[in-house]
């Protein structure tokens, strides 16, 4: 076993790339997340959105992935957007001071209704 | 099965991320054996690899395979974790807090791993002995009432 359960899938909204994570986001498996996000912009989505609903719990780790999406995107001109973000997994973003640093909507459907 | 309230496991891993698999794995068994509340198995879970990822970014720079211990004790609704290594020194305490960015700019990486460490714990402390590096974490936790 290399890394601890992150499972991400993604599916389409008109012209919405959406992510959905699931399981743990942690150093054993952030790497894979950086290269899922970069690949999706480097291919030319212009809307990602992706959807916390089903994880479990992220590390500082997965804060380093987001923000250096969050740059790329930048540079891309693609708007790149979290959702679902609650409980536990928004008391990590509190502790690591993160909150306000990205996008985030309280739900998918929220947060399509402003990409869309 | 009633709940295992004492308990100490010990496990050996090297200097690369993909060993914290079986360190979070080891947790997840632990805290259901001792009947640790879900929550504060997932807030032990992120402490570790935060700790753990930054004894292997930091304690043998030259490189190479190095093995390092973690012990984990669980006695009267209290979880202790060791964690001993032979690298360089290393105190993830005296580590800054991370810095606010400018105004209008986002934060860089960095910090935020030991400053969410600092919240998730009860007790972080630090020692050099004997040319180790020796980090002890405590964590409370008040067992899931039966249901």
């Amino acid at each position: 076993m290399t890394n601890t359960a992150l499972t991400m899938t993604e599916t389409r909204s008109g012209n919405i790339c959406i992510v959905s994570l699931a399981g743990r986001i942690d150093s054993t498996n952030a790497g894979d997340f950086t290269t899922r996000l970069s690949g999706l912009i480097s291919s030319g989505e212009k809307s990602i959105l992706v959807d916390f609903a089903n994880v479990l719990y992220l590390t500082s780790a997965a804060f380093r992935a987001l923000l250096v999406a969050t740059d790329e995107a930048e540079r891309s001109a693609a708007r790149f957007v979290l959702c679902s973000i609650a409980g536990q997994v928004r008391e990590l973003f509190e502790m690591g001071g993160l909150l306000d640093v990205f996008t985030i909507h309280s739900s998918r459907e929220e947060a399509l209704a402003k990409l869309g | 099965m009633s709940p295992v309230h004492e308990q100490t496991v010990n496990v050996t891993i090297h200097n690369d991320v993909a060993d914290l698999a079986s360190v979070i794995e080891m947790v997840d068994r632990v805290g259901a054996e001792a009947g640790i509340p879900a929550r504060a198995v997932m807030q032990l879970q992120v402490v570790l690899d935060e700790v753990l990822s930054n004894v292997i970014k930091y304690a043998w720079p030259e490189g190479g395979s190095h093995e390092f211990f973690v012990r984990l004790t669980v006695q009267d609704g209290r979880i202790e974790i060791t964690i001993t290594d032979d690298g360089n020194p290393f105190n993830p305490l005296a580590q800054p807090p991370p810095k606010p960015p400018p105004p209008g700019r986002r934060p860089l990486p960095g910090g935020v791993g030991i400053h969410m460490v600092r919240q998730l714990v009860d007790g972080f402390e630090y020692v050099r002995f004997d040319g180790r590096n020796q980090i002890t974490l405590t964590k409370r936790y008040s067992l899931d009432p039966p249901s």
